[in-house]
């Protein structure tokens, strides 16, 4: 899985994604952003292209952002991101953007691992793997 | 600008299914302003092609590059060293794009990516509104800088019609009544005396009575 988050997220310091990255082994990329409104949809088709069965954005709570709207925003991109991979017959679950919560806020650790277990019935994803060198 | 529109990837694949080797083809000028074919929606549908491919089991090579204008001859010519191992270049310019890049190679299939929408202008971030026909012969003096052909769903030159609500057009509510428009701005700087004209029939053969129109300017030339 491809896993790009907003640093504003607790517990997403450098260490925590070494840490994180060690645990997971290949099984995640992280990518730490500055903001999750820096995340479009290139990114996402990106990595499911060429390494990632899904790919997540994680963003700080509903009126938490430092830039005002980065997090709006990304909500945004991830639809468009959706309707495309829908439009080429990928499932839409395998990207997705999970919010924080102000109320009850969890690690990035955290909010990873339950990513991993709602995905986990989505399986390889037909969009990877080597076909007439694409 | 001119606007545009990605179309459909089903109708896209339809048309590049005969292809083996395809240069997905941005362009960085006006439909890149508009969010259809600039440089990252060449990569993105270039991508979304490349995993429709392998998801069919179809063994073709998908690339992609983007021009800083795909209608002007000598941004177009730098295809000169890249074409070549193509059977197909998908273009995401706007009609004349496609249309200038076949005439420079007769040989290459170029297929359009994008539907070609109207010459507008940017209203916010992520809107685009038609303001201008290209009617050849300019009313905007009489008409406060605001196009009653572009902008009035019924092209009343001597308005308004009558039916607007609250300053929104009856045709469609969603916008505003040119003529209100007209009016409060013709108002605004003592232009009103302009509306006691009465004016003719547009004369549409300044558009396209003629066929393909063309700007010759001796000046510019070689």
């Amino acid at each position: 899985m491809a896993l790009f988050y907003c640093q504003n997220v607790p517990e997403s310091r450098e260490a925590d994604r070494q840490a994180l990255e060690e645990a997971c082994g290949e099984t995640m990329a992280l990518f730490p952003m500055p903001c999750s409104g820096r995340v479009e949809p290139v990114h996402l088709l990106r990595a499911l292209e060429e390494f990632a069965d899904a790919a997540y954005v994680i963003t700080c709570p509903q009126g938490a952002c430092r830039n005002f709207e980065g997090n709006s925003r990304a909500m945004k991109r991830m639809e468009r991101t959706k309707s495309i991979i829908e439009s080429i017959g990928l499932e839409r679950e395998r990207v997705g953007l999970i919010v924080c919560s102000k109320e009850n806020p969890k690690s990035l650790a955290a909010l990873a691992q339950e990513i991993l277990e709602d995905i986990s019935s989505l399986g390889p994803s037909p969009a990877l793997g080597p076909v007439g060198g694409n | 600008m001119i606007t545009g529109e990605q179309k459909p990837v089903e109708e896209i694949r339809q048309m590049i299914a005969p292809y083996k080797r395809i240069l997905v083809l941005g362009c960085g000028s006006c439909v890149a302003e508009c969010s259809a074919g600039g440089e990252k929606e060449t990569a993105m549908l270039a991508s979304a092609l490349r995993m429709a491919a392998r998801m069919n089991n179809e063994d073709v090579t998908i690339e992609e590059m983007t021009l800083d204008r795909q209608c002007v001859m000598q941004f177009v010519i730098q295809l000169d060293k890249v074409i070549d191992p193509y059977d197909a270049v998908l273009s995401l310019g706007c009609g004349a794009g496609v249309q200038a890049v076949a005439e420079m190679y007769p040989e290459v299939p170029i297929i359009p990516g994008l539907n070609t929408e109207f010459l507008g202008e940017t209203k916010a971030q992520g809107e685009w509104a038609e303001t201008c026909l290209g009617c050849g012969d300019c009313m905007l003096y009489h008409f406060g800088g605001i196009c009653p052909l572009a902008r009035c769903s019924k092209q009343i030159l001597n308005g308004p019609c009558g039916g607007s609500v609250d300053g929104r057009c009856e045709v469609n509510p969603d916008i505003p009544c040119a003529w209100q428009l007209i009016i409060d701005r013709l108002d605004k700087f003592g232009g009103l005396d302009r509306l006691e004209d009465i004016y003719p029939p547009k004369d549409w053969s300044k558009k396209q009575g003629g066929g393909p129109r063309k700007i010759i300017r001796e000046d510019q030339q070689k």
